[in-house]
């Protein structure tokens, strides 16, 4: 045994010794690096998804070892998953960095933020440094109403806000305009309130699984005991993770169903809930990584969209499963704020080549990066395209005049 | 690498573009061909003074300088086979200026190939060579190897393209070659000798590209053969009948059925071969040409013949070959694509011989590509990590070279010779003209630091 080999903890156990046939398998023909957002805007090789997989598949031919190094290429991903979505070769790269993930958190060789964040988690159910507590404050500013209002014993639907937007006062606007669009469509819909804990995202994006199954066991509990029928969720993380993940890591059984308030919103307009009246604007669509390519949830959004009379739909060129990621996903902001920054802009400068006037999403995140970039490039660009969530534009329809 | 020369390299291009960790220079080891050679250090360039100061440190201390763009290339010109400096060349990737009126644009060599055509649109131009990574690729390794692509019969290949360019030589002198006209005959062409002299004679750090008028339509065609030797004999007819298409590839049986296997298009598995054919011009030229061409398709003994109706239909036909190389890296671990090249009117004759060695060593062999200008892509499908096979793949590669030599063709129509067919080359050039080759590299690089380990054996 080498040198080398001693510095693997946990070498015999570790995930990525026994994936070297899925790993060899990547022809290192680089069509990823077309694509890859963090690969375009560092033009680092390690980052790309082909650089990553030839860390891991070095690590598993004992070439290389668990470093920090390494961790930090791995890390550096928005999980935006159009490597694995486009890979020619069809290589499991998503499957293979999340196996690696989990090795490095074996290995205790992961970015510092994600302890921060297992420990809030594990403290507060939130990702935040608020309390659990104070996580329907932001019904606060809904008229006519009181927090209380909001918490039923039982509901038909409930809406899961997510800890962003709960948290995040910039973001309030998204769940503030669902709750008066249900208000007007009459939904008989309620919170968790502090019973909501963080759908348990992070922690598998990070490679952390087991801690994650407590936040699922609970949330569904949670909407077991209100009889509810429906799950909404705002965020496309926590729809992709309640539909796709919790089946997965839950024991409990989900007896209701998952959908994403952009196709909720389709339907209450299909059922003749809402009164869209005219909205004269051009609008483009960004679709959320999370919600399209990695949930293939295309076309509600935009039927809702398309819904709204005098609304100009116009699709950008780069959409659906080829939309370019908004950099605000992976936890990448958290580990290179200026690259998710970059990565933002990239997208910003194709939505400003659209020649729209808004750009709506379905993701706080994405609403929020490319609001930020949008704003930053206006000066450049003498254009303000403003940023709209789905939500928000269902809102302004119901009371445009 | 001593610590004194990392620091006058840190000097040179600061210290936030050189990387010396294992791990980092790990990921610069590799091209697509997977063959692995570490550097000892990568320097991320940004202006051809520190690329020219990074050669004149390099030469005095005989340390290896290999350049490098995107890494995508199939005979390993891009990796630093005796370690030493690896010069990463993404970085220059500016464009710096487009002349609509002289049909040029002016780049930095890292900017990836299709930004260049994507600006070209701009101006209703395009930039016609399109070799399959054209997302990903830079326009410095296309010249310096000299990348093909589908519109090749027509439109020619990147040397075809290259009008001027900078480069910094092996002793840190910063050369201007070519003119900004139509025509030129100063000095020797040495535009067209660093084309496809694979990062051995010179660095390049601009070019001048021209471009050409976006032709205003073009036609697509889908025709399906009962054997491939038929398409094969469609495809030299349709040049004999006097139409030059745009595109003209053909896919074969196994590539068919590998197709299928992963997409499912529907595609008839039991027919012979498919050609994918394209025109362009004027809408009427066009016309004209694509009713040639259904004509030799059909004269051919086509199965079918169709002519796209819509952009939908366009894409569907187009659907099959985009797919090809894709669905046929499913089938195995290991996907070798060769590039052997043969003149148009021995095309029947190639496919035929690329079967003959299939069946000799026991390969899985799918055969897909540029039939019009005679470059196909033999794709052998294996896995290299069994030694078995290896020696099989070695076998069937030196018999795919032969019989393409025999032909009067070439080893190589697009991928370069690097590291990969380097002990072949002597199968088609003679001894003579080697040696000159080697004499012209010792002049440009008599210490032969630039790029060394490829081309030739016996440097």
């Amino acid at each position: 045994m080498t040198e080398k080999n001693k510095k693997t903890k946990t070498k015999d156990k570790a995930r990525v010794f026994k994936r070297y046939d899925d790993l060899f398998n990547c022809s290192r023909c680089g069509t990823c690096m077309s694509f890859c957002p963090v690969y375009k805007n560092t033009n680092d090789e390690g980052v790309s998804p082909r650089g990553k997989l030839s860390l891991i598949e070095a690590i598993s031919q004992d070439k290389l070892d668990f470093t920090d190094k390494v961790s930090d290429k791995i890390y550096t991903c928005t999980m935006c998953n159009y490597c694995d979505s486009e890979c020619p070769s069809g290589v499991k790269v998503s499957e293979l960095f999340e196996e690696m993930r989990q090795d490095l958190i074996d290995e205790e060789k992961y970015p510092q933020a994600l302890d921060f964040l297992k420990r809030r988690l594990d403290e507060a159910y939130n990702v935040t440094f608020d309390t659990n507590e104070g996580r329907i404050d932001w019904t606060k500013q809904i008229p006519d109403s009181q927090p209380e209002d909001f918490l039923k014993e039982k509901a038909e639907v409930i809406y899961f806000v997510g800890c962003v937007s709960s948290f995040s006062p910039r973001t309030f606007k998204i769940p503030r305009s669902i709750v008066q669009v249900f208000r007007e469509a009459r939904v008989d819909f309620g919170l968790l309130g502090d019973e909501e804990w963080c759908c348990g995202f992070p922690l598998l994006s990070s490679g952390m699984k087991p801690e994650a199954k407590k936040l699922a066991d609970h949330n569904i509990a949670e909407i077991m005991k209100r009889g509810a029928k429906t799950l909404i969720t705002s965020c496309p993380s926590c729809y992709h993770t309640w539909k796709h993940e919790y089946p997965r890591i839950s024991s409990e059984k989900i007896d209701f169903e998952i959908m994403h308030v952009s196709q909720y919103m389709l339907k209450l307009i299909e059922d003749g809930k809402i009164n869209l009246k005219k909205f004269e604007k051009r609008v483009a669509y960004h679709d959320p990584c999370d919600l399209g390519r990695n949930s293939e949830v295309y076309d509600e959004p935009r039927k809702v969209i398309e819904s709204i009379p005098g609304v100009e739909f116009v699709e950008l060129s780069a959409n659906k499963n080829l939309a370019n990621c908004c950099g605000g996903g992976g936890n990448l902001e958290s580990l290179d704020s200026g690259l998710s920054a970059r990565i933002a802009e990239s997208r910003a400068r194709e939505i400003l080549d659209a020649d729209v006037d808004i750009l709506v999403s379905a993701c706080q995140q994405c609403e929020r990066t490319l609001g930020a970039a949008l704003k930053k490039l206006k000066k450049e660009a003498k254009r303000k395209i403003k940023v709209y969530d789905i939500a928000e534009l269902v809102l302004a329809s119901i009371k445009a005049d | 690498m001593k610590t004194k020369e990392l620091n006058i390299i840190k000097e040179i291009v600061g210290e936030e573009n050189v990387i010396t960790s294992e791990e980092e220079r790990y990921c610069y080891s590799y091209d697509s061909t997977r063959l692995e050679y570490m550097p000892d250090v990568v320097v991320k360039a940004s202006t051809v003074e520190e690329i020219s100061n990074i050669f004149q440190f390099a030469s005095q201390e005989k340390i290896p300088v290999t350049p490098r763009g995107a890494a995508t290339g199939l005979s390993g010109g891009c990796l630093a086979v005796n370690g030493g400096i690896l010069l990463l060349m993404v970085g220059m990737d500016k464009i710096l200026d487009v002349n609509p009126v002289d049909l040029l644009i002016d780049v930095e060599a890292g900017i990836i190939t299709q930004k260049v055509d994507l600006e070209a649109q701009k101006y209703g131009l395009f930039y016609p060579p399109d070799p399959g990574t054209v997302k990903t690729s830079t326009i410095g390794g296309n010249i310096a190897e000299n990348a093909g692509g589908l519109r090749g019969l027509k439109y020619g290949v990147t040397k075809d393209y290259v009008n001027a360019l900078e480069a910094v030589l092996p002793n840190g002198d910063i050369v201007n070659f070519g003119t900004r006209t139509v025509k030129g005959v100063t000095g020797y062409n040495m535009v067209d000798l660093m084309s496809g002299s694979e990062g051995t004679l010179a660095v390049i750090t601009k070019a001048t590209l021209s471009l050409l008028p976006m032709p205003p339509a073009k036609a697509s065609l889908l025709a399906l053969f009962n054997t491939i030797e038929d398409a094969a004999k469609t495809v030299r007819d349709i040049v004999s009948e006097g139409v030059i298409t745009s595109t003209l590839e053909l896919i074969d049986q196994v590539t068919i059925n590998a197709i299928e296997d992963y997409l499912g298009l529907g595609l008839d598995r039991n027919i012979g071969a498919m050609l994918l054919i394209e025109v362009d011009g004027q809408q009427g030229a066009v016309d004209a040409e694509a009713e040639i061409v259904m004509k030799v398709c059909n004269l051919n003994n086509a199965a079918s013949c169709k002519k796209a109706a819509s952009e939908k239909e366009r894409d569907e036909i187009w659907a099959a070959r985009r797919a090809a190389l894709s669905s046929l890296a499913r089938v195995e671990p290991s996907t070798i694509l060769e590039d052997a090249t043969i003149p148009r009117s021995r095309i029947v004759d190639m496919v035929q011989a690329v079967n003959g060695i299939a069946k000799k060593f026991d390969l899985k062999i799918g055969t897909f590509g540029h039939a019009g200008d005679g470059n196909l892509h033999p794709t052998i499908l294996t896995d290299l990590r069994d030694p078995e096979e290896e020696k099989k793949v070695e076998g069937a590669i030196e018999d795919i070279f032969k019989a393409a030599v025999d032909m009067g063709g070439t080893l190589s129509g697009e991928h370069g010779i690097g590291i990969s067919k380097a002990r072949y080359l002597k199968m088609e050039i003679s001894h003579e003209s080697y040696e000159i080759m080697k004499r012209v590299k010792k002049a440009f690089d008599p210490d032969n630091i630039l790029n060394p380990g490829k081309m030739f054996t016996d440097l």
